[in-house]
């Protein structure tokens, strides 16, 4: 059966190869390694070209030629034997490269296909293959290198055999772990699914897959293979009848270049060697920046300088806990327009009040969470707007006086948080490190009374707090991170997507928790979710948001009976209603707008069923409904006022 | 043929072992994934499979796609026994019996193009070199409402919304021009207001090409307008099975009022008392004796403990077990 996709055009790999230069163009380490193998490569393949002397010639060579210093004549000198060390350099790369290329190719088809039938088949194979794997990486390569070109003739081509069949071991690990967490990934079992055959498979989705990591391997296998050469020569195990620059680093040795202070015959090839190594290694960190790039973690970074000192500016609203005024906030980076991730946000907040934060996946819900506490990533800027808590606001007050509010006054949930949980210390540990981290001057021997006691607020039983984060089912893990939150009795919470991975039982029983938390301490909370069911089960109040900015701002009641912004109306209808079965879902067609390249309009214009000319050029302001504190963002608010 | 027979599920059972409680002990234990469930489905049938997570919704589709070896138990596909067909035997079934996976993020193989996602399975059936295989895939495509074609055929995915992925592994899915789609949670990852274009696309494509979805879900909501027949798993075990209206609107069992009880409902006005059961499905090792709800059942009797409750019929399509139907 044959198992290729054979639509693979020749585009796509053109342009693949385009996107891999242009990002490869960017690590300036990878790019210098590249261009130092390129030296190395031109030379090996002009050698007739660019060597002034033919390869060992010995002609016309007199007792004075030996050792002469570099000159016009021979720019590096002359060795041993009275022959131009840049002529043999220049055919001494041939052999390096030689050496590094076919033992690396060995290498790696050994490895590679070791770690694959390994990674892809497991079981008895894997045991087998992976057994012989570690008992090969136990036995020091060099020294067995040493051992077995010292019993065989040492030819050139028993020198690549050896050091090929001896240096794959750590190629098989890595292609082997690559293969088990590509394996795993859905799209295998998918494919399973669709009834490819495993030879498909192990083509179509695995290869492509390993292939980076295995050319990234490559590069240092080579680069290992060379300096292994390298020194057998040196040992005065190479091959006698080729010149590699470890054979002439031998000859140099032991033919008295020390005692002659012919330092050129030392010098010249042994900076060759540690020329291409360093060029290789450079080459291969610069392909795994590319091919395997790590994610972009999202680091809680304190964002810079606050706007601005002067505390001119006051809350409006008298007997708030919480004000945020006007806030915007965009992620800037080098050579990228700015995002405006959040633009122009208000809110309020009194004690014991739950507001509703919906909207769909980026958003900015959790940027203009973050920015509350200035833990934007280091790319995200407060550009306008105040935040007031306690009268106080936050945007101006130093990184130490800020210290004092976060956790204590206003604490957060982060998003997707309780899948960190540090999978090697028991859930209790990491409950009694927040509490020292954050309130240092409360006393240590009250501390795991508290533990207990924050646990117990969150349903969590004394005997589960020594268990570790995977014996707690979703469900707990996300009440241990609310137990943290509450460590310090801060004012305020904001749960960042607190259900969204859960089961509706287990959503039901963290809603509950939130609620009864409300009641018996008297915490606001901020409730981060794209699900308009929870919001309408549970909030006083609710921000609608939509690429970046209010669509719509109400309590509760008024969103859900009276919503006056198309989005509102549009995701309300999409929401399944048990309470009217049967009764067709509409969806909004299309998909939130890109925020680095926003509509000129309404953000909202290109999905909106109502949208009338005015939307397409000019942005809504936000408009105030009635006077309780409704407002929308909408041109249809404004012509109906 | 019968079309009450096109698919038939008889006490099906999954148990994986799960090493021994101690280092010498003989006995290994068990997890009880899928304990003994039974079902037929339709042609053109929608049922959806509902159950909190470890309840065994996932290793029953795995079962059924015959990905997972049951332990006991037969399925029946047009009357043929398929419960333990090879992979050779299996492949034809294979393309009438198609799945798509939940997380529409990792199911796709980020360095393929979507064109050859949506035509690698007719290159796996041997289709490869059909004339009309390029229509074949632009149809799928434009079914699945990716349309038109051609504007994605060259895309990655990692250029197309959750929602459009989704689409594409519903149009690799339909381009074998299966007659079962196995759906498991095809939208709990996605945004509300992309997840009905998905639902709404299963929905239609039952009609217009007369499919039957098996769809499998933690959230009764989701499916609530367009399922025919609902079955309420817990534990393994299928303890409610029945009309859509029947399950919604006459809840028998315990564990379905509860689960009814908790969707949430997208009107403040509607608030109202929910039944919030108390801890989590427990480990499927060491199964509860008697009712295995007993433990969490707010209105359990003494006699759950002992005996299990067998399937009470209570209408021609609704049966559910628990003891206190049992007249
Ligand atoms: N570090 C960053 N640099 C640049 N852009 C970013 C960064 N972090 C987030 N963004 C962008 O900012 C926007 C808002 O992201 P944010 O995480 O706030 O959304 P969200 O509403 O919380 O989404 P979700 O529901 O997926 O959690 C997105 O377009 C996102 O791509
Ligand atoms: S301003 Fe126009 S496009 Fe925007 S929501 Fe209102 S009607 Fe729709
Ligand atoms: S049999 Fe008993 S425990 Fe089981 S569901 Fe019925 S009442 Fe509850
Ligand atoms: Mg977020």
């Amino acid at each position: 059966m044959q198992t290729t996709l054979q639509n693979t055009s020749p585009n796509k790999t053109a342009s693949q190869l385009f996107n891999f230069w242009e990002s490869f163009k960017k690590s300036g380490t990878g790019v210098v390694g590249l261009y130092m193998i390129i030296v190395i490569l031109i030379l090996a393949i002009f050698a007739p070209l660019i060597a002034p002397y033919d390869e060992s010639s010995t002609a016309n060579v007199g007792i004075s030629d030996i050792y002469q210093p570099p000159s016009a004549q021979h720019w590096f000198g002359t060795d041993d034997a009275g022959q131009d060390v840049f002529s043999n350099f220049v055919y001494g790369a041939r052999v390096s490269l030689t050496v590094g290329f076919f033992a690396a190719f060995i290498s790696l088809i050994i490895g590679g296909s070791f770690g694959l039938i390994a990674g892809f088949f497991g079981g008895r194979w894997e045991t087998s293959l992976m057994r012989f794997t570690d008992i090969m990486l136990v036995i020091p390569d060099l020294p067995l290198t040493v051992v077995i070109v010292a019993l065989t003739k040492p030819s050139l081509f028993n020198i690549i055999l050896v050091i090929g069949l001896l240096g794959w071991t750590t190629t098989a690990r890595v292609v082997r772990s690559q293969t088990l967490a590509v394996k795993s990934r859905k799209f295998i079992l998918r494919a399973r699914a669709i009834g490819a055959s495993k030879p498909h498979i192990v083509i179509n989705h695995i290869l492509p897959l390993v292939m980076p990591i295995l050319v990234v391997q490559g590069v240092l296998v080579i680069s290992l293979a060379i300096l292994n050469e390298s020194t057998l020569s040196f040992i005065g195990l190479g091959d006698p009848s080729v010149l590699s620059w470890g054979q002439m680093l031998n000859y140099a040795f032991g033919r008295g270049a020390l005692s002659s202070g012919a330092w050129w015959a030392l010098l010249v090839p042994g900076l060759g060697i540690v020329w291409i190594v360093l060029g290789l290694t450079l080459l291969g960190q610069g392909l795994e920046q590319v091919l395997n790039p790590r994610t972009d973690t999202h680091h809680l970074m304190p964002s810079r300088l606050p706007l601005s000192k002067e505390a001119l500016v006051k809350p409006l609203h008298q007997n708030t806990l919480f004000e945020v005024q006007n806030l915007s906030i965009h992620y800037v980076g080098e050579g990228k327009a700015p995002a405006h991730a959040v633009e122009d946000v208000s809110f309020t907040l009194k004690e014991g009040e739950l507001m509703g934060l919906v909207g769909e996946s980026g958003c900015g819900k959790t940027t203009l969470m973050l920015a509350l506490l200035r833990l934007l990533p280091s790319a995200g800027q407060i550009v306008n707007g105040k935040v007031f808590f306690k009268g106080k606001d936050l945007t101006s007050l130093s990184e130490e006086e800020l210290n004092e509010i976060r956790w204590r006054g206003i604490s957060i949930v982060f998003q997707g948080a309780m899948n960190a949980l540090n999978p090697v210390r028991t859930v209790g540990d990491q409950i009694t490190e927040a509490v020292m981290k954050h309130e240092p001057k409360f006393p240590k021997e009250n501390i795991p009374a508290r533990v207990t006691q924050l646990l117990e607020l969150v349903g969590i039983t004394a005997d589960q707090r020594d268990h570790f984060p995977h014996q707690y089912s979703g469900g707990m893990r996300q009440r241990a991170m609310i137990a943290m939150a509450l460590a310090c009795n801060p004012d305020v919470i904001i749960a960042d997507e607190p259900t969204t991975a859960l089961d509706v039982m287990i959503q039901a029983q963290i809603l509950e928790l939130l609620d009864n938390l409300r009641k018996k301490l008297g915490l606001a909370v901020i409730f981060v979710t794209h699900d308009l069911g929870i919001v309408a089960e549970l909030c006083d109040k609710v921000l609608v948001m939509y690429g970046g900015v209010t669509a719509e701002y109400a309590d509760v009641d008024t969103i859900y009976n009276n919503p006056k912004h198309p989005y509102t109306q549009e995701l309300l209808k999409a929401f399944p209603d048990l309470t009217k079965p049967k009764k067709k879902l509409s969806s909004i067609p299309g998909y939130p707008p890109r925020l680095d390249a926003l509509p000129a309009g309404c953000r909202f214009a290109p999905r909106c069923p109502a949208a009338f000319e005015r939307c397409h050029t000019e942005q809504p302001a936000l408009h105030s409904i009635g006077n309780n504190n409704h407002i929308a963002s909408c041109h249809l608010v404004e012509a109906s006022k | 043929m019968s079309t009450e027979h096109f698919l038939e599920v008889q006490g099906l059972k999954k148990h994986f072992e799960a090493g021994r409680p101690a280092l010498f002990s003989r006995d290994v234990q068990k997890v009880h994934a899928v304990d003994g469930v039974g079902f037929t489905l339709r042609r053109s049938e929608v049922i959806a499979l509902v159950g909190e997570s470890g309840c065994g919704k996932s290793t029953l589709a795995l079962l059924l796609m015959g990905l997972e070896d049951p332990t006991a138990g037969t399925i029946k596909f047009e009357g043929q026994d398929i419960t333990h067909l090879n992979d050779h035997e299996r492949k034809d079934l294979r393309r009438k019996i198609q799945m798509v996976f939940q997380d529409p993020y990792e199911s796709l193989n980020p360095t393929q193009t979507i064109e050859e996602i949506v035509t690698e399975p007719l290159v796996v059936h041997g289709f490869a070199n059909v004339p009309d295989r390029r229509e074949r895939v632009v149809k799928a495509m434009e079914d699945a409402g990716l349309k038109p074609a051609e504007v994605y055929m060259s895309r990655y995915p990692h250029e197309l919304s959750g929602g459009q992925r989704q689409r594409v592994v519903i149009a690799a899915a339909l381009v074998l021009e299966p007659e079962i789609i196995l759906a498991d949670e095809p939208v709990s990852m996605l945004d509300v207001s992309i997840r009905a274009e998905v639902i709404n696309l299963l929905a239609e494509l039952r009609i217009t090409r007369q499919i039957a979805v098996i769809f499998i879900t933690h959230d009764l909501g989701s499916v609530g307008f367009f399922a025919d027949r609902v079955a309420v798993m817990y534990l393994g075990r299928i303890v409610e099975i029945g009309t859509m209206l029947e399950v919604l609107e006459n809840p028998q069992h315990p564990y379905t009022k509860a689960l009814i009880s908790v969707i949430p409902v997208p009107n403040p006005r509607l608030r109202h008392e929910r039944i919030i059961l108390k801890g989590e499905t427990p480990n499927p090792i060491n199964v509860p004796s008697g009712c295995r709800f007993h433990p969490r059942c707010p209105v359990a009797i003494e006699s759950c403990k002992a005996s299990d409750p067998p399937m009470v019929t209570l209408s021609k399509t609704h049966q559910s077990a628990c003891l206190l139907l049992v007249k």
